[in-house]
This record gives structure tokens, sequence and C-alpha cells, in this order.
């Protein structure tokens, strides 16, 4: 995993719409990142 | 605060998980596993699910804290805890 105090790699994904997200675009937020394994199933 | 959920299903998937439970976050999609792959998500390309991790990330862009065992439950507090 990445640590603390390093620069987030910026990515380039598509949402649930189709829209185009970069972590950059959130540049001056606290962003939280969050992984998970497989859409429909809990956390 | 700004949350990205992200996982490596396709944009359909995530879109009927998002319909199922109105989300008020975007759900990402990484079927090529490159950011699962930068961020520790996934050992190889041919990861099957992403790992339950999660970062918190700054607003100079940089790791302020990573999580590497999520429990979806205790997880708002732990985040908000850092905040």
């Amino acid at each position: 995993m990445l640590e603390p105090g390093v620069e987030a790699p910026d990515f380039e994904v598509r949402d649930q719409t189709g829209r185009v997200v970069h972590l950059s675009d959130y540049r001056g937020r606290n962003v939280v990142l969050w992984f998970y394994p497989k859409a429909d199933t809990p956390g | 605060m700004q949350i990205l959920g992200i996982s490596f299903d396709t944009v359909p998937d995530n879109a009927a998980f998002a319909q199922k439970f109105a989300f008020n976050f975007p759900l990402l999609s990484d079927t090529t596993r490159t950011v699962g792959l930068q961020y520790g998500a996934a050992d190889d390309v041919k990861a099957q699910y992403a790992k339950r991790i999660s970062y918190l990330i700054g607003p100079d862009g940089r790791v302020r804290k990573a999580f590497p065992k999520v429990n979806a439950a205790a997880h708002p507090e732990e985040i908000l805890a850092e905040l």
C-alpha cells in the first residue's frame, strides 16, 4: 500500500453514469478512496 | 470530504449497484486494475476482486492515511477521527 505523505497517483476512470473522473478533480478537498471487492456485496 | 468508491466492476454493474442502494458518492470502474495495482488493492492484473482497503487523501493530493483492513460498519468513524 501507499505510505502516508506520498503523492496519490492520479487516475482516469468512469463512474457509474459513464462520466470520466480524475482524482485530481478533487484537489483541495479530502478524499476517501474506498476499494470494494464487488458490486452488490456488503461493505 | 468526497468519498469515491472504486472496484473492478464494469460501469453497468456499478450503475445497477448504485441504483439499488442510492449511494451519495460515485462508484468508479477500474476494470483494467490500473488504479488497484497502483494503490495496492490488487496483486496483479488478473486479480478478480479489489482488496477491502481505503485511503484518506488530503487536499494537497498526498496520502494522509492508509487503511489496510476496512470494516465497513466502523469505517466512517475511523475516517472522521482523522479529520
